[in-house]
């Protein structure tokens, strides 16, 4: 229904026509009120808001078809602020500001405060990231399928958050990270106050960059200097080096990271120690005798 | 330098060298030449280093033979027997017969194992540096290293190679020259020989008889290319040759190749019927069955046995007949179809067998045959239980926590006011970042800063210079080699293994004195800021190697 609207607003102020490459940003704004940074400091909204106001302005300054869209993420819900849904405002030049500029800002700015208003009071510290995602991959997949044969649209999602990344949407986490990766869609994220390590994992399965930021102030310069290169150009600058990421898997049975474990051959569970009944498809396993043998050997010898 | 115990197989006096008249000998061991009224040789190869031996061609003024060495000099001796040409040339010859004798007795002698050894390390690189890391500095011993390291180089050069084939245009790529006097010369070696017997078998038995006996090789030779066996696709009428019969040989092999047939069921050569286009509309032609009628018809004859004679070849190796691909017999026409129709109707059934066999090979496959039935009765299906846990990520649990409705609804104030600010128009836009802020964030972003940890190290490739990262490829290659060695002595179960791995340790500590510690040094001084890093995975290496084996010596101790 969103989107139906959505598209009507795109196809009247989308002229993809004159171009050949085109350059899609969507950034993902987590405005959840319950992450700890806009709990302690309610002013640190502002300033992120108009932060991330400044890197989109940055990046539709940068090419005049590229092309901007902005989300806010709360633990409920996740809506479009930027373009608007229904008609766009009416915006005069002001201060002889570029009016898209001023469009920008004035939209996201109004459209996030309906939103905060509309919160309720039931508050959350996990946003609701993976299907934000999930949003922003379907409007890029609308855009790809709607845009003019010939020219190139070069997708990335990028996502401000403080907040946590939890194993509860854990699975809409990997369908996100892999369907964007074959979509050819970059995932980068930045994190404001906690380290995400699911989040990271996206980032390297779709090739993008992750940084946590050491101080929230800087926030614009960390922004522009890390996220606003367009990836194909990221080879030739010196960016932060991709962090080792942790691909340990869990085990089935206390949820711990495993660097060796058993893997069940009929249904593929993990388990941290050996067990001869599988306790996901109860397949019967032949107990290794000699290993048993042995491990009490070296327990004498020692 | 005559020894006493030296005998003297053949003696030829009258042979000059540099202007000096003397004599020649032959010894058991060497061959020698003293002159005249002297008793001491001034010269003296032995066999084993003669590489060759040349001699003047019939009809030159001077009767002369030559002995080449492996290397590379040579030395002329001319034969000046006053009894004339023909004395001269029969003391040249007795000589030349008996080194014909002599010299590939002494061939053999020649240290066949080192010669290859040297070849082996000159073909390859990798074997070279590994030797010349491990042997020259005197970590491994030579011996150990042939047995041990370059086992697989060694055991590679065993392995059977294959026959090489007869190439298709090997009598066109004898290139004959011309001799100036309306004559052409043949050049042919002994490889070309191979592969003239090859394809014409009859000239081979041709050959037996004919060359000891009757005629030299060179005439035979001669005669071969000169003769109407060789040309007769050109249809020459020659009367008598030597190669008539040969002719005659090779259309009776050629019936009896036909006859046997090819045995592929599947293949039915007798279908193949040599006509043309024209038959069919009534036009007949005379036919001339069995003989050789036209040019063209005895070109593609030649092809034809060609063909066989290649299939014959290559059947040698596999003794299963296997002659599906080809069929060398579709030129022949009626007589052909009349044999293999005679052919077919005695083994009728057993063509019929095989025919079915063959098919089912064809049309069947294993691994989609049995599937069908049976995986339907034996599959059991899978059954499940808390399949939640598959969709649950590896973070363990959840640390989202939910706030107090009064703590929410404060928030919510406080966000709320904060928004309310935005409507009233821009301001404080000029302190979004700070000027300290960005000059830190930018410094945490530089390389050497808080957020590029690990760059350093990506730059290290750059600048290593190209000379040092291969001093260190060579040096991983030997220590992988010595470590392999090394860790495949463990767990050390007998005692071979056991003093293969003290061995090894000794020798991992020789490599690391000789080798390691000289180039870490040399690093320190040419570039100090990496010479840690570039070392230290070798040195992890070393460590743990040497750790197992203290660990293993200190086992041993306390097991006593």
């Amino acid at each position: 229904m969103k989107m139906n609207t959505l598209e009507s607003e795109d196809s009247k102020s989308s002229d993809f026509s004159s171009t050949d490459e085109i350059s899609l940003l969507v950034i993902i704004l987590d405005t959840n009120p319950g992450q700890r940074i806009l709990r302690d400091n309610p002013r640190t909204l502002t300033q992120c808001v108009d932060s991330v106001i400044a890197f989109a302005n940055s990046h539709l300054m940068q090419k005049s078809q590229n092309k901007l869209v902005v989300m806010a993420c709360h633990s409920k819900t996740s809506e479009f602020i930027y373009p608007n849904s229904d008609k766009p405002l009416d915006v005069r030049q002001v201060d002889g500001q570029y009016e898209i500029f001023t469009l920008v800002e004035r939209t996201i700015k109004r459209n996030l405060a309906k939103m905060i208003a509309a919160e309720s009071t039931a508050l959350c510290n996990e946003s609701l990231l993976a299907g934000a995602i999930s949003m922003a991959l379907c409007y890029i997949h609308r855009i790809q399928k709607t845009k003019p044969v010939g020219c190139k649209l070069n997708s990335r999602i990028l996502v401000v958050t403080g907040s946590g990344d939890s194993a509860f949407q854990y699975m809409s986490y990997m369908n996100v990270f892999f369907t964007a990766q074959k979509q050819n869609v970059v995932i980068d994220v930045c994190a404001l106050d906690q380290h995400l390590s699911l989040l990271q994992q996206g980032c390297d399965i779709t090739s993008g960059l992750y940084l946590k930021i050491p101080q929230l102030q800087g926030l614009l310069q960390y922004l522009l200097w890390v996220f606003l290169p367009e990836p194909p150009i990221r080879p030739k600058l010196v960016l932060p080096p991709p962090v080792k990421v942790d691909y340990r898997a869990a085990c089935f049975c206390h949820r711990e990271m495993v660097d060796v474990g058993y893997v069940c051959s009929v249904c593929l569970s993990i388990f941290c120690k050996f067990s001869p009944i599988c306790t996901t498809c109860h397949t019967v396993f032949k107990i290794p005798g000699p290993l048993a043998v042995k491990s009490k050997k070296k327990k004498m010898k020692l | 330098m005559t020894t006493s115990s030296e005998e003297i197989l053949l003696q030829v006096p009258h042979v000059r060298y540099k202007k000096g008249d003397g004599t020649l000998y032959l010894m058991d061991q060497r061959i020698a030449w003293m002159m005249e009224n002297r008793d001491t040789v001034s010269i003296s190869h032995l066999y084993s280093d003669i590489k060759t031996q040349k001699i003047s061609p019939e009809g030159k003024a001077k009767v002369q033979l030559q002995v080449v060495l492996h290397s590379g000099v040579s030395s002329t001796f001319h034969f000046i027997n006053r009894g004339g040409i023909q004395e001269q040339s029969a003391d040249r010859d007795r000589v030349k017969e008996l080194l014909q004798t002599l010299l590939p007795k002494f061939k053999r002698k020649v240290d066949k194992e080192l010669e290859e050894k040297n070849r082996l390390l000159s073909t390859n690189p990798t074997l070279l540096q590994l030797y010349k890391d491990l042997v020259m500095t005197e970590v491994v011993t030579s011996e150990e290293f042939w047995t041990h390291h370059a086992v697989q180089y060694t055991q590679a050069q065993k392995t059977q190679q294959q026959a090489i084939g007869v190439s298709g245009a090997f009598l066109a790529d004898i290139k004959p020259q011309t001799d100036g006097c309306n004559g052409l010369k043949y050049n042919i070696t002994a490889d070309i020989i191979e592969c003239i017997f090859k394809t014409y078998p009859a000239v081979q038995k041709k050959y037996i008889e004919h060359v000891p006996a009757k005629l030299s090789e060179a005439q035979f030779w001669t005669k071969f290319f000169q003769s109407h066996y060789f040309h007769r696709d050109r249809k020459y009428v020659e009367s008598k040759d030597l190669f008539t019969e040969c002719g005659k040989m090779d259309d009776q092999e050629m019936k009896k190749d036909i006859q046997t047939g090819v045995k592929d069921p599947l293949v039915d050569i007798t279908t193949f019927v040599d006509k043309s286009l024209d038959e069919c509309y009534g036009m007949e032609v005379e036919k001339t069955p069995g003989s050789s009628g036209t040019v063209s018809q005895a070109m593609i004859k030649r092809f034809n046995q060609h063909s066989i004679m290649v299939l014959k070849a290559s059947k040698n190796k596999h003794p299963e007949p296997e002659s599906s691909d080809s069929s060398p017999s579709n030129v022949k026409g009626v007589e052909v179809s009349s044999n293999s129709i005679s052919n077919g109707i005695s083994s009728a059934d057993d063509a019929h067998v095989n025919k079915k066999i063959r098919i089912q090979e064809k049309i069947t496959y294993e691994d989609l045959d049995s599937s069908n039935d049976t995986s339907n009765a034996s599959k059991s299906i899978l059954n499940l239980s808390k399949v939640e846990r598959y969709l649950h990520g590896p973070m363990p649990g959840s640390n989202a926590e939910y706030l107090s409705v009064n703590d929410a609804s404060s928030i919510n104030r406080n966000i709320l006011n904060e928004c309310k600010q935005w409507q009233g128009g821009r301001q404080q836009t000029s302190n979004l970042v700070s000027p300290a802020a960005a000059v830190g964030a930018l410094g945490e972003l530089s390389p050497g800063g808080a957020l590029m940890r690990g760059f350093q190290e990506q730059s290290l490739a750059q600048l290593v210079p190209s000379d040092i990262e291969k001093e260190v490829r060579n040096l991983y290659l030997s220590l992988s080699e010595l470590l392999n060695h090394f860790w495949k002595c463990f767990p050390p179960t007998t005692s071979t293994l056991e003093q293969k791995a003290v061995k090894m340790h000794e020798a991992l500590h020789r490599f690391h004195g000789t080798k390691v510690k000289p180039f870490e040094d040399k690093l320190i001084r040419e570039l100090s800021p990496l010479s840690y890093h570039l070392t230290k995975h070798l040195n992890q290496l070393l460590n743990v190697a040497y750790q197992k084996f203290n660990n293993w010596q200190k086992m041993k101790t306390l097991h006593r």
